[in-house]
Formats: structure tokens, sequence, C-alpha cells
């Protein structure tokens, strides 16, 4: 808004005179190590950060915290990367840990980002934000207190998870209401959803809601259970993939494996060479060959990319639904000072099917291109939750694009009822066209 | 960094320059400074060599420090070099357009409206023409700011747009020559025997433009002139040099507005030289949610010396001083909060805002957008005000059934004719 007054640029020249005190000549010796280690350029750009860092240090308002600085900075340069990478503050890097040791606690709710701002997808069944009567549609302004735009969609979800048994409030908009209310709500434990399976007649279903340590385990549980219950008439499965948001790789190998005879499941490749892994089918096949339809939809990403995509590649399943999410890059967590300083969360790879395509942004193509049967509601929902290519600074694909074959939708008969249509249109496919 | 056992010594000099601005390190303060950026150093290195694709180092760099400075408060940001280089050009007046209000429809820039005396209005563009190309490049596919970015440039330079008018059948190129824009940031008009200025925004010729105001209303109303309504609802500010001015052109001495940084000695006063071009007229002062920054401060000040009755709504509350720092060569430079405004009785404005003497609502359901407002209080981290002065004051509003087109602009003229208002319907006015 104005010039620097005077008496800043008086201030400025007398920081200026203190280039012989010690303080000064402790950094030179950190800084020339970097710069040692760096060489030319990259100590140029570290040495203009320390200007900046130390103007504002000198001529802020207020005094402000140099961790504080610096975890500003680390934010900024992590952040503006790709939509997965961040910086984790030494508190979030704690409750992180806590959440790997399985005290972590949520709301249970599934949440986008409408018109820049926080919007309910959908309350999970039977959990503190589906009791507290939190809707599809609403608005979460603020969390504690705290406003939720700005923020990056992981970050809210940060701030909604906490120890189990402590309490959050929302302040919530609703349409047709006036003003925002606030709900407060209690963390629990949200049951990490688990393998379920049924029958369908002469076909096992089966629906992998998410990639954790018990997936494969589950997975090879419903297929002994399904052989059992339908017998020797079961005609091949079908494996719902739709709205699961991934989870762990090693189990998203498993399941592929449990399919597959032989073969790569899934490639990483990071920027060098040498970084690269591959994974492989162990032989067996825990359904002896029987034919697979797998279900995705804009929901289904990462881990369930890798096992859509692997099955596609090996012509071992017929995929089935919509577009994927294309959330293809791996996210490596490199705690600073021990975690005591947090930690860095950057992408440091990305996914390829065994056929060399990333799935980063195109996503999966599914064979079949089926639409959901209420069509209306699910495209609205699709289009609040978006697709990586939607996100800003995502990672641009890389490999041989996917040609996509699709000629056309199939949809859902307007006259008639479905419960699923996906799923009739699948089981219609394993079962061939003798009936109709 | 301990595996660097060796110092460099040609690379020293650039870094003890950076370092040397840490004015008056001191004992514990060094060790966290030190500590920080050596996490902030390992956290680079790290990013360099791990990250998925190569990144600039300067990419980085820029990014960290927009993180480090937009992570302390709303105002403060950092400009890389090149937003820096076209700002100066900006300040420097030899940023020029063609005038035009537009818009972005169908892909292509559309004029809202030509600003009277510019290149635009004087090469006929009319209101709903569309701009289909740029100096033969087509604007289709290009975001309304780079198309914007396209018009702007030196002043005296040629462009040439391509213009599609509905109703002509073929589209047609007209060559513009740029020229320095300047907006009337003051409008003025005779309300019966009360001047009404309307001020929108503080620029260079603000306070030139309120005394021409002032000058012609005087003439056009001549000796029934009771007053006058200063308007400053919705103006965001501007430069502070010109809210001095126009507060002085109302005051006959006394202090204006002081900022005052972290250190006593950063602290400047402005005060008000002798002459009222008003003569000592009563003056009301508009404000709502939408004033904020130096329009907080004419208010302020006027309001302090009891110069004027500051009527409407509780203002947005930007009470914080930002200065531009340059980071040295080719180091884009910081806009950074360095101090608070305080009124002449020592409130600060920041986060509070101006109370009004009278507190007067637009309209009836003024109470339910009052809450949803956004005010500097509601941005996320904002500087804490000091002293917050808490009014709670019952706004009055429009009696129901009757129509106002600008109810606080009809309470503003009735106080200051006095006698029976539209106030009066509801509630005297309390303030003198």
């Amino acid at each position: 808004m104005s010039e620097p007054p005077a008496s800043r640029r008086n201030a400025f020249a007398k920081g200026l005179a203190l280039l012989a005190s010690g303080a000064a000549i402790a950094f030179c010796g950190t800084f020339a190590l970097l710069h040692f280690a760096h060489g030319a350029d990259s100590s140029a750009e570290l040495a203009r950060f320390g200007r900046a860092y130390a103007t504002v240090r000198a001529d802020y308002v207020e005094p402000p915290g140099d961790q504080q600085l610096v975890e500003g900075a680390l934010s900024g340069m992590l952040g503006d990367l790709d939509p997965h990478s961040s910086y984790f503050d030494p508190r979030t890097f704690a409750a992180m840990q806590v959440k790997t040791e399985g005290q972590y606690g949520g709301l249970g709710l599934v949440i986008g980002v409408e018109d820049g701002l926080v919007t309910v997808v959908s309350p999970i069944e039977d959990t503190p934000a589906s009791r507290a009567g939190l809707k599809s549609g609403d608005r979460i302004l603020s969390i504690d207190g705290k406003q939720t735009t700005g923020l990056k969609l992981d970050d809210v979800q940060d701030k909604l998870r906490g120890a189990a048994g402590t309490k959050v409030v929302l302040s919530v908009m609703r349409q047709g209401l006036h003003d925002p209310f606030d709900v407060k709500l209690t963390r629990e434990v949200i049951a990490v959803e688990g393998v379920t399976h049924k029958r369908e007649g002469d076909l096992g279903y089966i629906k992998i809601p998410a990639f954790n340590e018990h997936t494969d385990e589950g997975v090879r549980r419903a297929v002994a259970a399904l052989r059992k219950e339908i017998g020797p008439r079961l005609k091949g499965y079908i494996l719902d993939l739709r709205d699961d948001g991934g989870g762990l790789l090693d189990q998203a190998v498993a399941v592929s494996d449990d399919f597959l005879d032989g073969g790569e499941i899934v490639s990483i490749r990071g920027r060098h060479p040498e970084d690269t892994q591959r994974f492989d089918a162990k032989p067996g096949d825990v359904t002896d060959g029987k034919p697979i339809v797998i279900l995705v939809n804009g929901g289904t990403a990462s881990a369930s990319e890798i096992v859509a995509g692997a099955l596609q590649d090996h012509r071992r399943a017929r995929v089935e639904g919509s577009l994927t999410f294309g959330k293809g890059s791996v996210q490596t967590v490199i705690p600073l000072d021990d975690g005591k300083a947090g930690a860095l969360h950057i992408t440091t790879a990305r996914y390829y099917t065994p056929s060399g395509r990333s799935i980063q942004t195109t996503g999966i193509v599914p064979d079949v291109a089926v639409a959901d049967s209420n069509t209306a509601d699910t495209e609205a929902l699709q289009s609040l939750i978006g697709r990586e290519a939607d996100l800003p600074h995502h990672l641009v694909a890389e490999g041989t694009p996917i040609k996509s074959d699709v000629a056309s939708i199939i949809r859902p008969d307007p006259k008639k009822k479905y419960a699923d249509f996906q799923l009739t249109y699948a089981e219609q496919m394993l079962r061939g066209p003798t009936r109709r | 960094m301990k595996r660097f056992a060796l110092i460099g010594v040609g690379g020293v000099a650039g870094f003890a320059a950076a370092l040397m601005l840490f004015p008056a390190a001191r004992g514990a303060s060094d060790l966290s400074a030190y500590h920080q950026l050596d996490l902030f150093s390992d956290a680079f290195e790290r990013v360099r060599a791990n990250y998925v694709r190569p990144v600039q180092d300067s990419e980085l760099v820029d990014n960290a420090i927009e993180g480090m400075v937009s992570a302390l408060d709303p105002h403060s940001s950092y400009m890389d070099a090149k937003n820096f280089a076209d700002m100066r050009i900006q300040t420097k007046g030899e940023f020029a357009g063609l005038g035009i209000e537009v818009t972005m429809e169908d892909g292509l820039v559309k004029v809202i409206s030509p600003i009277d005396d510019t290149p635009a209005a004087k090469a006929g563009l009319k209101t709903g023409d569309f701009i289909a190309a740029i100096n033969s490049t087509p604007i289709q596919g290009m975001s309304l700011n780079d198309a914007i970015d396209k018009m702007r440039g030196q002043n005296g330079t040629k462009v040439s747009l391509t213009i599609l008018r509905p109703g002509s059948k073929k589209p047609f190129d007209v060559t513009l020559t740029r020229a320095v824009i300047h907006v009337d940031s003051v409008k003025f008009r005779r309300e019966g025997d009360v001047g009404y200025i309307r001020i929108s925004a503080f620029n260079e010729r603000t306070a030139s433009g309120l005394e021409n105001a002032v000058r012609n209303l005087k003439a056009q109303i001549g000796g029934s002139l009771r007053g006058y309504v200063i308007d400053l609802r919705n103006d965001p500010g501007g430069l502070l040099d010109q809210a001095v001015a126009v507060s002085d052109d109302f005051l006959n001495a006394g202090e204006i507005v002081s900022t005052r940084g972290r250190h006593p000695d950063d602290t400047e006063r402005y005060n008000a030289r002798g002459g009222d071009i008003t003569d000592g007229k009563s003056i009301v002062v508009l404000i709502n949610g939408g004033t904020a920054s130096a329009s907080e401060i004419v208010a302020g000040a006027l309001q302090d010396h009891k110069r004027a009755q500051v009527v409407g709504m509780t203002s947005f509350g930007k009470g914080s001083v930002q200065t531009i720092i340059p980071l040295g060569e080719g180091g884009g430079a910081l806009r950074l909060t360095t101090a608070r405004y305080y009124t002449p009785s020592g409130h600060s404005i920041q986060a509070t805002g101006i109370v009004p003497d009278v507190a007067v609502s637009q309209s009836d359901n003024d109470e339910a957008t009052t809450k949803l407002r956004i005010s500097e209080a509601n941005l996320p981290g904002h500087l804490q005000g000091e002293a917050a002065k808490k009014a709670n004051q019952t706004p009055i509003k429009p009696p129901a059934g009757k129509k106002f087109d600008d109810f606080q602009l009809s309470y503003a003229l009735d106080l200051l004719r006095g006698g029976k208002t539209v106030a009066s319907l509801t509630k005297s006015a309390s303030a003198n």
C-alpha cells in the first residue's frame, strides 16, 4: 500500500551494518556447507530464501516464530507441487503415527469440494456424522472455529480426524437454511470396512471398500465361502471396486495375485531408473480361472486402480462401469529431524500397469462403459468428488496414452427400475445372453 | 549437513550478504533461527533429490517464500520477479490500457462498458461488443486475466482488436493506442440542500476529486447548503497519503492517523494542516462492512475529532500497513505487513473496524447478511486487534412496509436536516 517509510529503510541499513556480528558468522557456516552440497544454482536460491526469511523476521509487524515461518515455507513449497504432496507439521505427523497404531478416530464423512467449499458427499452409516444428521450437500464452513476455505481437502480430512473420544465442532451451512449452525461430534474409531460377499444365484459377488491390512485375507475368505456355498455351478465372480479410494499397495498386489497365475502386476517408477520396482504374480489362482467382472467408477482410485489395471491388462477380468479417478502416484513420508519437525509427504513415483500405462490422470478406461441406475444423483455426486485431472497442479500423464475405444455408454432402460444397474449388467455379462 | 565438512570459500559471500540482514540477532533466538533454516535446507535438498520429476530450484523457493509470507496474515504476500516488475510498471504510471470494463462470455471477452474519454471510447467500442482476437491472437482458450494482460502495455503503443458486434455481419479490426487510464474515484450530486459525495476508492486523484466535488456542490447549492454526506460504503481503500489528504480537507488540526510498527522508532504520525474546505459544515460519513483500510482511516479520523457523524454498519477492520520490500536482484519482493493503523484516539482499526455512531442497517434482513459477511476478523490468520471496543448497538432498520432505495442515505440526509426523519418513525438518533 505505501512505499517503505524512511525509518524502515534506516532499519534496513542498520541490519546491513551488523555484518560483522558473531551471529552472521555462525550463519555463514551453515550456508557455506549448503553451497558446497548443491553447487552454485541451488545455493543462490537458498540464499534468496534466507534473505526473505531474514526480512520477515526483522520487519514483520509482530515478532514471528521461526518455526512458524519455516512451517509456512515448507507447506508452500510442497503444497504447490501436486495435489497429494504436502507438509505434515509436527502435530499432524504425531497424529498420523497414532492413526497407524489404530487409536485413530474420525467422524465418518466422505467429503469433496464444490464451489470452493468443503461439501459432504455422504455420511457413512452408523458413524458420528450420520447420527448427528449431517446430510449430503451440507457445506462445512469451519472446523473448531477454523475456516475451511482455502484448505486442501487432505488438510480438511486431517482436521476432522483425531484421537477417538475427542470432540470437534463443525459449522455447517445447509441449503434452505439462512444461517450456518454448529454441530458438535465426538470422534470414534470408524470401523474399517472389511471385504463383504454375497451369493447372486450362480455368481459370487465380492465388495472391496478399501485396501487395508486385512483385505487380501478377506478376499480369499470370501472366495472360499462362495465356492462352498454355490458349489460346482459357480459361473464367475463380480469384484466390486466402486468408490474404493485405495489404501495399501502390498494389499493391491496380493489381491491381484490371487487371480493371476504369473506376470507383472504393477511397477513403480521414480525419477531414477534404479528406483523402479516391479511386483510379479506367483502361480495359483484362487478361483481356478473362473470369469471375473470388475466394477469401477469415478471413486475407484489408487490401489483399486492397480487391481483393475492388472486384471484388465492380463485379460483376466472385464472391467465394467465408468472411468476411474486416475490417482497413479506414490507418496513417501520423509520425517524431518526424526519427526520432531514434522515430515515431508511427497510424490516420489508413478504406478504403471503391466502394459506400461500410467494410471495418473487417465485412470482405467472400462472395457464396457455402463452408467449407474440413478443417473442424475450419481453424476452430481461424481462431479463433487472430481477426478485427478480436475485437481489443480496434478501431475500430468506419462507413458502410453490410453486409447478410449468406448463407443457408447450402456444406460439402464428408463422405464425399468434397477437397484444397481451396473451390477445387473455385470451378472448378464457373466451368464451370457441366454436369458432375454 | 554434517557430511560436508569443507567450506567452499567462494560461495560464502552471497550467503553472508543474506544473513547479515538479521538485525540485533541474539543468543537463543539465533539458535532457533539457525536450526529452522537448517531444517528448511534439509527439506529443500530432499525434495530436489526425490520428487517424482525434477523441479526448478527457483520454483521451490518461490513457493516456499509465498507459503512463509502468506501464512502470516491475509494481506502479506510474495510477488515473484515477474509480478514485481509488472507492479513497478503500474505504480510508475507507465502502465497503460484501453479503458474498457470487460467480462468473459462464451469464451470471448465481452465489453461491459467503455470508460469515458479513453482510447476504447474514442475508437467507438460499445457495450455488448465481443473481442475475438488481440493483435490477431484469438481469445478462445485464454483466461480473462491473460486477455487483459495482452491488452495492457506501454503507454503509447498500439494494439489491434478484432471485434464481433451483434448486428454486424463480419468481424472488424480496430487499432487503439494505449493510454494511462485514470478511473475517477469520486462522484457527487446534489441532494436538495445536501451535497452527496461518493468515494469508491483511494487513488492518486481522490483528494483532488473530492476538492473539485466540494467546489462544485458549493456553487450549485449556494447559501442553503446544510452539509455533506461522504459515502465510503464498499470502498476497499487504496493509498494512505490520499486518505490523509481527504481527512485533512475536513479537519483544521490534530492527528489524522498513526502507523505503528514493531519498534517504537517506526511510529509515524500524520497531522492535519489548517483549513476546512467545507467551512465547518456538518458531515455524515456512511460506512458498511465493505468499508476498509484507507476508508476506515478517514471515517476514524473524522469520528474521533467529532467532525462527522458516522452512520451505517461496522466497517471491515483492515488496519494494517503493507510495505513492499524488494529481495534484491531477480528476487521478487515481499508485500509484508509492517505496521498497524491507529485512529487519533489510539484505537487500532485492525479486526475491530470503525463502529458507527449510529448503527443503521440498509434492509430488514441485514442481520443475516452481517453474520455471513466477510470481515477481517473472519479471515483465517488475521492479526488480532488490540483494545477492541465492543459495540452492541441494535441497528436501526427501515420501518416495515416502507420502501427505500437507500435507507442509510435517507437516514443520513434526515440527520443533516434535523426535524422529522425516517428514523423518527423507528427510533430517534442517539448520537450528536
